[in-house]
Parts: C-alpha cells; sequence; structure tokens
C-alpha cells in the first residue's frame, strides 16, 4: 500500500496550477485535502504522472458573507477545510443546514485536512456536502487557462466519482445563494461518522398562513449522486404540511432513486428507508418551523 | 460502573478468601507497567526494528478465489533497479517445506501449504511471488511487473455447498472431497431423548466470518548471519516459541540456528498464532540476500492474508419437556476453515461448550471442517465459543417463547447449580467450580428485568420499543493438560515456564517467553513474583518473548497464559525467596526462619535494625563470596507448570435494546456483562480484557462481516472502509459485575479472562430484539444482526402472519 511514484508540484497561484493541469494534459491531479486522492494512490487505485498541490495557493480558503436579504449570498474557497466550516460564524449563521450536516463527515482527522472543493470533486454518492450543496441551491465557480464558468450543483456530476469537470479545470468557490428559513437533515450510518447508507435534506419556506413553498428536498446515497426528489416538492407546494401531504410527498420519492446494493445495505432496504426518513425529515421540518414560530409571536408579544 | 462481590460461602472457599486476604498485591489494581513506554510513543513493534542494509518485501496474491498458475514471467520485475531479488513457488519448494499445523484436526491429512502457491491458488490474496526491494513501494511496482497468467477455477465460497456432491474440488490429491476432517463426542441417548421429548426445536444458525484486526497488523524482520549460523526473526507473535518450532520446519535447520523475538505486539487475538507465509518468505529472501529482510502486513493484506475467525453453521436440535427442563441437546456444525489449513487449525471449543452451563446428560457434537475458497480461518478470541453461545442461547429463548415461559426462568430451572458440579461435558471436559445461577440473577436484576417483562412492549414517544435479552455462557480457559492435548493431536504443550535470576542491583529479572499482546502479563507477572517473594512491586522486572533469552514455553492464546503461569512463577519464586532467606541470614548472623523480604532488603522478622540490602546479597550470590559454604554460587530459578485442569469462567450478559419496528434501526442503550474469573490478580486488568473483548463481540454482533460474493466469490468487504469494525463511539455503555469464585484447580484460583467478552454479545442482542418485537414474532438465526436484517425478520414476520391468516 504505498503509492507508484509520481512527480510533485506546489503550485503557488490558480494559474501555475491550471497551466500544470493543462501540460499534464489529464495525467495529474489537484492535491487538496488529499483525504480521497491519497487512500486512492497508496491502493494503487490510481496512478498520476504528477500531483499539483495546491495548499499554498493564497486566496482559496475564505468564508465570504455578501449582501443582504434576497442578495444574500456566501462564497465559499474551494480549499476551506470542514473544521473550517464548524468553526465559522457566517456558515453557522447564514449556512446553517451546511453546519449541521459537516459535523456527520468522518472523524476529526478528515475534518482537519479535508476540504469542501475536494469533496464535490470527489462526487461520493453518499458524501454531505454534495447533497447540502445541492439542495442550497449553490454554484461551483470553475477556473482553466480558457477562463472561468459556473456550474449549477445540479448539473455538476455526469455519474458516480464524475464531476463535470475538463482535465484542466479547476474549482475555486463555491457560491450559496440566501439559505432558506426551514431546514432539517437526516441520515443513516452503520457507524458513527461512516459513509451513510442514505441521507435526506430539506428545506421550504413557511407563509404566515402556514402555507409551505419553495420545498426541496435531496437524497443521498440513493443514485450515482445527490438527487432532488422533484415530484414530492412539487406536491406539498402550497400545503400546510399536513400528515397526509407528508406521507403521499415522502412515497413518491422512490421515483427519483436508482439505489445501490453494497455492503451497507441492498436496494430494497435502500428503497424501503427513503420514503420513511424523508417522511420524518419533513415532520421534523415541520416542528422546527412552528417552534420558530412560536418563539418569534412570545417575542412579539412581549 | 464495576464492583466486585464476594463469592458465596462454601466451605472449601473459606481457606481460599482467608488467603486471598493476606496477599499483599494480588487483587490489587497495579497501574500497568506496559503503559508508560506505550504511551510515550516508546513501544516497540515490528516495524519499529530497523537493521542497517535493510530490504522490504512484498508479496503478489492471486486475485482469484480458484485459479490455475499457468507461467510466472519475473523478468521484467528483475530488470528494475533497487529490485534484489525474486522468489516464485518453484524455488519456494526447492528451498522449504510446507508450513507445519500446530492443532492439526485429528484424522486430517497434511495438506502441503507452500509459502508460496505451487500449481494452483485456492483463495484470493494466497502469496504467489514476493519480492525484495530497496523499497517498499519499489517492490510494489516490481510485483505489478510480474506476468501471472492465471487460468479461473470453478469455486466454492459457501461452507454447506462445499460438501456437496460436485462441488469443485480444493485439494484432489489429498482429499477426495472438501470435507477435511470430522469427529465428534456424545454422551448419554439423545436420540432417543429427543424421540420422546415433549418439545423439539431444530435449527440452523449462522455466524459470519469476522477478522480479529488487530491495530498492529503482521510483520517480519527476518536477518541471516551465514558465518554465525544464526538467523533472528524479529516478529509479530503471541508464540515466539512455537513460530521457531515452525520455522525450523519449513526452512530445514535446526532450531538453535533461530532465534525469534517479539516485543510489543499490537494485538494477537489468536490471528498471530504460528507462522505464515511471509515468515518462511522473509527468511528465505534474507538467507539468500544475506541482508535483512523486512515485511510488514499492509491492511489490504491483512484483510486477506491473515486468518478470518468464526465462520461456521450451527444445526442444532434442543428438546425438552413440557415445563421446559432440557433433556436432550445435539449440534452438528461445519466450521469453514477456507483455503487451507492454517497454522492453529479449526476451532474445537463449539464441541466442548455447546451444552453451555446447562444440565444437560444426553448430548452430541459433531464437529465438521469444511474447506472453501476463501482465506484460511485460524483462532479468534472465544474461538468456537461465541458461535456455539449464540445458536444455543438463542435457541434457549425460542423455546421460553414457544412454552410461553419467562426466558429467564426457563435458565434457572436448567442451569447447573454449585452442588452439581464438578460436571463433565460430553467431551469428557469436567466444568471446575462456579454459581452460574447467581451470575445470572445478577444480570437480570441490574437491567431491571422483572419490571420489564410485566410491562407491555409500546413504543416510546420515539418511536422505538424496549426490549432486553440474556446470554448466559461456560468459558473454557487454559488446557485441561498435556495429554488432553496429545489426545487431540497438539503439537505444543499445555505449561508455562518462567526463569528468575537475581542482580546486582537487588532486583529480580523475570524471563518469559510470553510476548506482550496487550493482555498485561508483564505487570501481572511481576504481581506474582513479587507477592510470593516479598519484594516491592517494581523490584521484578519481566523480559518478555525473545527465545534466546527465555525458558521454553507455550504461549499467549487460549486464555491460558496466567492459568499455567501462576504456578511456574509461584514454583520459581519458592525456591528462589528461601535461597535469598538463607543468604541474607547468613549475612545478619540469623536463622534463615527468622528472616523476611521485605522491600528491597531482607531483615529479621523483630529487629528492624538488623537488615542487609538485596543488592548484596544477590550480590554475595553472585560473586559466590560471603554465602555459606554448603551453597552454591548464583541466585537463578526456572519452573515449568503444567496445572491439572482447565478452569472454567462463566457469567451472564444482559442487552437492552432499543428498536424501531418500521426501518429495523435500533440502538444497544446498555450492555450488562455479570463474570466470573475467579481470583483476579488485577481488577483492573479485569476489566479492561472484558471490556475489549465485549467490543470485538458487539463489532462481530452489529455489523462486521467479511462478505465474499456469491458469484465471483471475491472479498466484498476487504476494506476499512467496508468492514464495520465499531469505533470508541459506536460502543454502547457497558456495565461490569463481577462475582469471584476460586477456581480449585489453578493456582491461586484464578480463571482464564482474555477472550470472555466476546461470548454472549450475539445472542443477548438477538434476543433483546426479539423480545422487543415480541408482538410481531421475528426470529434470528444469524450473525451479525444489521438494521437491514431487523427489517427482513419484520418482513418475514409479517408475511407468515399474512400466509397463516389466509
Ligand atoms: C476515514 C475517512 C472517512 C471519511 N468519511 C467521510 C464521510 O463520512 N463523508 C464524506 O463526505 N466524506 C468522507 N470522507 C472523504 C473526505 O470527505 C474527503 O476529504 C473528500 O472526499 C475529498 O476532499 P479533499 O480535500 O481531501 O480532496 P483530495 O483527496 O485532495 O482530492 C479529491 C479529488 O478532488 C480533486 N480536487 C481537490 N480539490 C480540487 C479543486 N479545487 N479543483 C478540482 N479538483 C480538485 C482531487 O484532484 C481529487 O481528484 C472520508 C475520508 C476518510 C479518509
Amino acid at each position: 500500500m504505498k503509492a507508484a511514484d509520481f512527480l510533485y508540484h506546489r503550485a503557488g497561484s490558480v494559474a501555475e496550477a491550471v497551466t500544470l493541469l493543462d501540460e499534464y494534459a489529464g495525467e495529474a491531479r489537484l492535491l487538496a485535502g488529499g483525504q480521497s486522492l491519497m487512500p486512492m494512490l497508496n491502493m494503487r487505485l490510481w496512478r498520476l504522472g504528477a500531483l499539483i498541490d495546491v495548499n499554498q495557493v493564497p486566496g482559496l480558503d475564505g468564508i465570504e458573507a455578501e449582501g443582504e436579504g434576497d442578495l444574500e449570498e456566501t462564497r465559499i474557497g474551494a480549499l476551506t477545510r470542514y473544521v473550517s466550516l464548524e468553526r465559522s460564524e457566517v456558515v453557522a449563521s447564514r449556512l446553517p443546514l451546511l453546519a449541521e450536516m459537516v459535523r456527520h463527515i468522518g472523524d476529526r482527522q478528515v475534518r482537519n485536512r479535508g476540504t469542501l472543493g475536494g469533496s464535490l470533486v470527489q462526487g461520493d454518492p453518499t458524501a454531505e456536502m454534495p447533497l447540502g450543496c445541492l439542495v442550497l441551491g449553490a454554484r461551483v465557480r470553475v477556473e482553466s487557462g480558457r477562463g472561468s464558468r459556473e456550474i449549477a450543483m445540479g448539473e455538476f456530476y455526469d455519474g458516480s466519482y464524475a464531476a463535470a469537470l475538463e482535465f484542466d479545470e479547476m474549482v475555486t468557490e463555491i457560491r450559496f445563494p440566501r439559505h432558506p428559513s426551514h431546514f432539517a437533515f437526516s441520515e443513516l450510518t452503520r457507524r458513527h461518522g461512516d459513509f451513510c447508507v442514505l441521507s435526506v435534506a430539506v428545506t421550504g419556506e413557511c407563509d404566515s398562513d402556514g402555507c409551505w413553498h419553495d420545498l426541496r428536498i435531496g437524497l443521498g446515497g440513493v443514485s450515482d449522486m445527490p438527487v432532488p426528489a422533484e415530484a414530492a416538492s412539487a406536491r406539498l407546494s402550497g400545503t400546510r404540511l399536513t400528515d397526509d401531504d407528508i406521507r403521499e410527498a415522502a412515497a413518491l420519492t422512490v421515483e427519483d432513486i436508482d439505489p445501490p446494493s453494497d455492503m451497507r445495505a441492498t436496494a430494497e432496504y435502500r428503497t424501503h428507508l427513503v420514503p420513511v426518513h424523508v417522511r420524518r425529515a419533513l415532520q421534523q421540518l415541520r416542528a422546527r418551523a412552528s417552534a420558530t414560530e412560536l418563539l418569534t409571536r412570545t417575542r412579539e408579544n412581549r | 460502573m464495576n464492583e466486585f462481590v464476594e463469592a458465596p460461602a462454601a466451605p472449601k472457599e473459606t481457606t481460599r478468601q482467608e488467603e486471598s486476604l493476606k496477599h499483599r498485591l494480588i487483587g490489587t489494581s497495579v497501574p500497568r507497567t506496559e503503559d508508560e513506554r506505550l504511551l510515550r510513543g516508546d513501544g516497540r513493534f515490528t516495524d519499529d526494528v530497523q537493521f542497517a542494509h535493510q530490504l522490504e518485501m512484498a508479496v503478489g496474491r492471486c486475485p482469484f478465489p480458484h485459479a490455475r498458475i499457468l507461467s510466472i514471467d519475473v523478468s521484467r520485475a528483475l530488470e528494475l533497479e533497487g529490485v534484489k531479488h525474486v522468489l516464485t513457488g518453484e524455488q519456494v519448494r526447492e528451498q522449504s517445506a510446507p508450513l507445519t499445523v500446530l492443532r492439526p484436526v485429528p484424522g486430517a491429512p497434511q495438506l502441503p501449504y507452500y509459502a508460496l502457491a505451487q500449481d494452483k491458488a485456492t483463495y484470493e490474496g494466497q502469496p504467489v511471488v514476493s519480492v525484495v526491494a530497496v523499497s517498499r513501494a519499489l517492490a510494489e511496482d516490481a510485483i505489478e511487473l510480474i506476468e501471472i497468467e492465471y487460468e479461473p477455477l470453478p469455486h466454492v465460497s459457501d461452507a454447506i455447498a462445499a460438501l456437496e456432491e460436485g462441488a469443485p474440488l480444493l485439494h484432489p490429491q489429498s482429499l477426495a472431497s472438501n470435507l477435511l476432517a470430522s469427529n465428534g463426542d456424545r454422551a448419554g441417548e439423545p436420540e432417543a431423548r429427543i424421540e420422546a421429548a415433549d418439545v423439539v426445536l431444530r435449527s440452523r444458525m449462522r455466524i459470519g466470518r469476522v477478522t480479529p484486526l488487530p491495530m498492529e497488523t503482521r510483520g517480519v524482520v527476518a536477518v541471516w548471519r551465514p558465518g554465525a549460523r544464526e538467523l533472528s526473526i524479529h516478529t509479530s507473535t503471541q508464540v515466539p516459541h512455537l513460530v521457531r518450532k515452525q520455522l525450523a520446519e519449513s526452512l530445514r535447520i535446526g532450531e538453535e540456528c533461530i532465534r525469534v523475538s517479539a516485543s510489543d505486539v499490537g494485538g494477537g487475538f489468536g490471528m498471530k498464532l504460528g507462522v505464515y507465509p511471509e515468515d518462511v518468505l522473509a527468511s528465505l529472501h534474507a538467507m539468500a540476500l544475506r541482508r535483512p529482510v523486512k515485511w510488514i502486513e499492509d491492511r489490504m493484506e491483512h484483510f486477506r492474508a491473515s486468518t478470518h475467525g468464526r465462520e461456521s453453521i450451527h444445526d442444532y436440535c434442543l428438546a425438552a419437556d413440557a415445563e421446559g427442563r432440557f433433556v436432550a441437546m445435539t449440534n452438528t456444525y461445519t466450521t469453514d476453515i477456507g483455503g487451507w489449513n492454517s497454522p492453529f487449525g479449526s476451532s474445537q471449543l463449539s464441541s466442548v461448550i455447546f451444552t453451555g452451563p446447562y444440565r444437560v446428560a444426553d448430548a452430541a457434537v459433531e464437529r465438521r471442517v469444511a474447506m472453501t475458497n476463501k482465506t484460511p480461518v485460524g483462532a479468534y478470541r472465544g474461538y468456537g465459543q461465541p458461535e456455539v453461545n449464540f445458536a444455543l442461547e438463542v435457541l434457549v429463548d425460542r423455546l421460553a417463547r414457544k412454552l410461553g415461559k419467562d426466558p429467564l426462568a426457563l435458565r434457572e430451572l436448567n442451569m447447573l447449580r454449585p452442588e452439581d458440579l464438578p460436571w463433565t461435558v460430553p467431551s469428557g471436559a469436567v466444568y471446575d467450580s462456579g454459581d452460574y445461577l447467581r451470575t445470572l440473577r445478577m444480570a437480570a436484576e441490574a437491567v431491571d428485568y422483572a419490571a420489564h417483562r410485566a410491562s407491555p412492549r409500546v413504543p416510546r414517544p420515539d418511536g422505538r420499543i424496549l426490549g432486553i435479552g440474556l446470554s448466559s455462557f461456560v468459558e473454557r480457559t487454559g488446557y485441561a493438560s498435556a495429554r488432553f492435548l496429545a489426545n487431540r493431536g497438539s503439537k505444543f504443550g499445555a505449561h508455562e515456564s518462567v526463569t528468575l535470576r537475581a542482580n546486582r542491583s537487588g532486583t529480580i529479572d523475570l524471563y518469559t517467553g510470553v510476548s506482550s499482546i496487550g493482555q498485561s502479563s508483564e505487570t501481572a507477572f511481576a504481581q506474582i513474583c513479587a507477592e510470593v517473594l516479598g519484594v516491592d512491586f517494581d523490584a521484578v522486572r519481566v523480559h518478555s518473548g525473545d527465545t534466546a533469552s527465555s525458558p521454553l514455553n507455550t504461549g499467549a492464546f487460549a486464555s491460558r497464559t496466567l492459568i499455567a503461569a501462576a504456578g511456574a512463577l509461584r514454583e520459581a519464586a519458592l525456591p528462589f525467596r528461601d535461597k535469598t532467606l538463607r543468604l541474607g541470614a547468613w549475612a545478619l548472623g540469623i536463622a534463615p526462619e527468622e528472616a523476611v523480604i521485605e522491600g528491597y532488603e531482607v531483615r529479621h522478622r523483630d529487629d528492624a535494625d538488623k537488615r542487609v540490602p538485596l543488592s548484596d546479597v544477590f550480590s554475595r550470590a553472585i560473586l559466590g563470596q560471603g554465602i555459606p559454604h554448603d551453597e552454591t554460587p548464583g541466585l537463578e530459578t526456572t519452573a515449568h507448570f503444567e496445572p491439572p485442569s482447565a478452569a472454567f469462567s462463566f457469567g451472564t450478559a444482559a442487552a437492552v435494546v432499543a428498536v424501531d419496528p418500521e426501518t429495523g434501526e435500533f440502538s444497544v442503550e446498555r450492555f450488562v456483562m455479570v463474570h466470573d474469573c475467579g481470583v483476579a490478580v488485577n481488577p483492573m486488568i479485569v476489566e479492561g480484557q472484558v471490556r475489549g473483548a465485549l467490543v470485538q463481540g458487539l463489532g462481530a454482533a452489529l455489523g462486521e462481516e467479511l462478505r465474499y460474493d456469491a458469484v465471483t466469490g471475491q472479498l466484498l468487504s476487504g476494506s476499512m472502509l467496508d468492514y464495520a469494525v465499531p469505533r470508541a463511539a459506536d460502543v454502547p455503555p457497558i456495565e461490569l459485575l463481577h462475582t469471584e469464585v476460586p477456581s480449585p484447580v489453578t493456582t491461586f484460583g484464578v480463571r482464564g479472562v482474555g477472550e470472555v467478552g466476546t461470548i454472549p454479545p450475539g445472542a443477548a442482542i438477538a434476543n433483546a430484539l426479539c423480545d422487543a418485537l415480541a408482538d410481531y414474532g421475528v426470529e434470528f438465526s444469524a450473525l451479525p444482526i444489521t438494521p437491514e436484517s431487523v427489517w427482513r425478520a419484520l418482513q418475514a414476520a409479517r408475511e407468515s402472519t399474512q400466509g397463516a391468516a389466509a
């Protein structure tokens, strides 16, 4: 379990990194936290011409809050470590779903090294960050010698472990629009911090009259990439999320999944679990919203 | 929570109790000697051993479960700069003999298991070529350049299927079928009793394949000095003296040329019991190159190259009368031994304790050892006992449900009482002593069993239903005797040995062949030795695991070390103490009877002014100066001790689970273990051993599983990513309770304690789930039990009730 020889470059800038990527024409990879890349090299599942270390590139690891209200936007540098997301006050207040999800990743060591950009590019279908970014409507900023572009999370994957990037492209930043008012997250793992059997993230807005809209339901671990459950979201729009609404919507989610059978669970079991976990996540969403509402009303009355 | 409960008063125990009250060190939680070096990072594991000019070895392994090797071309590997030597099967056959088995299955033929595959390989991961190079990475590069042409052969990975007519044969030259051997034990007339019984339960129970997974994988450093004719082996093993013997056999050189040492061993769990192919390969390379060769098993290799554990299928039959009294029991079980006989052979303990702690006179057991195209199975903590406990204890609860009885009451009814012991089981083994019932009642009380039993199984506000499950067990620890072992074909003895040697600093060097595998033997040995001698604990320094300095012994396994070593320590320490007293008394001018050893000196019993330091007494002995004329110089004793019989530990575990009937998700909210290991030499060590083994037992019960693909025969969970071993955060809260009934068959009344925790978790959890889901009527017949298996059990129960309704 020792990696075969490779060349090592330490890039000093994004420009240098993408130039090197271009020169190696697909034979090189960027090294971020190394939490997926190094095991693959050591297990000799991958043989590379070169590693381009981007850990010293300045300016890739910031968390910035911009704008207010509907124009609110949060920008997170690709090299931002999980641990920084966990500890950031900006993330806690502006992207609370992400803050909750990041704590489910691996263990302390993994979270000290692993990065948001690395996780997105790695594209593990069970990973937390791709699901969170999908549900939050994030956009991924990508640079190459040919210029830059932005890819919506919904279009970021061609398949499992397959980010829709060209070989000379590098992710530099992830941009999040204003966070939905309400959210809930539920995941089933075999062990604490393990890759999940399945995960569910839900968000939505609730009017003062108790009607819900803009619901988003994302499912992890049950397809070759995180998937939105669109039919279920549509079913719930304009409802009050009654138990019946929730049950019917949850039942629709099985249309959107294509779960694998692996050591963690069979496809059959995952198929049984998805509607149950969606139902429970939605009930939690509803409960949290009424708790918030109660809190606001109590404050107003005072 | 940890509580030592006094043993029940019985006449022969009173003296024991009194004796143990006199003890100064035995029974106290002396902090572990081993901890300081381990916590400071000063441990010396195999990879910490470095030599000048050392080379590294990598092994090329068969990627198929069963394949003929048509050709091997090593030329491109040899051209790579830095590659020093390559071995293939042909050279290995010329230069060495097949690996020997320490514990052959009686009646089994010797299989020609060479260090490298000969014409074919019979498991995924079997070594096929080995390369030595200046670095491990380079050696791995070279392996990739070796061209091996395989012809995949039909394979069989299921032990039951392997025994069926027409199954692909693994070793047609040696065996006409895949049955390596079968043997049985019986007592009374079980068949007739089953025939006449009121209730008969039969079930097939499957215990999954797991890996012991020590933190330190295997490893070896081989150094050959031809001029000295010395092969020095540093290796991660539980049995240095046995590895020496086996290496001598495989390498065809005398044992006198081989020195094996193991300093710190990062866990063994039965898996490091004897020689492996890589030990022979590293030696052959080192001898050919005359340079030190190191091989450290990496984690991916470990999952395929080190012996697995457990996998077995038990066809049990439990027969009872209408009240629930057990009248007969039979168990025909198949153990899956994999592609070759492992160095330690197949487990036999299922046959010894298959009747559990119960009074059943009519019983029969038959073991079948099946060969399959998988990694060999070897010893693993518990070795046959967790397997059979799961099968039997799940059946006991099933019987209780069938009869509408309380599982606790059913156990009470059938359990052996103290006055029934000693009790001989069908294998001829003798349960020595104990109060089994008491542990059952303590466990039940700790989880408030009675109140739970009386309440309905309704979901809590979180939707989960609570259940409680019990599992009682008897565990064989140690070996009956060398005679007993000889009958079963063992190539090792039942004794332990120690050498005590005085040094001029006034302290005592204690030499043992037992390597330090985390079992705390260094601490416990020093406690016993210091106890008998009267010196301070710190005055005894233990040196372990080097065949060049230790007397010949057996090794650290089968929960047997202390059982035998306690006697050896006492036998060595008594003459050592007497001579120290004679020499000390002579120096003081007093009679030996007036002298005592205390701390670091010999002094007059009543006159504190008359004292002489041990450094003085020992120096006199070593120099032969200032000692009585009739004394010989030197102060060194060696003792070998074989216990007259095995001691049986016992206890009961209770699991409290909370299960979600919609998804099958569940958690173990409490796990209570009541356990008796006789006199605890060091209660803290006992607790650590029980907890550690419980975690392994819980892992195997709840998720650990080496699964092979049904079609390709490939290992599906051969990495830390897929193999769900529990980590600290996954371990349920464990509560330990102890009783302390001294064993009458061992020195100081000790019983073994290293393995016991692996035994009861599977059955306790299965029974707790069945209890929680009593209204649904679920059954479990296989380990591990995952949320998915609970969900499937619920589905099956629903289908059968629907079927019944239709
Ligand atoms: C023990 C363990 C447990 C884990 N558990 C979990 C878990 O529970 N959940 C989970 O989601 N993940 C888990 N992971 C995976 C972890 O999250 C990885 O860190 C993550 O997938 C990759 O991020 P990284 O920064 O380490 O990337 P690296 O490993 O350095 O790179 C991963 C891939 O992304 C590419 N890459 C990295 N940065 C960029 C960039 N800026 N632009 C373009 N390409 C880039 C690399 O070239 C490589 O192909 C676990 C890992 C380990 C070792």
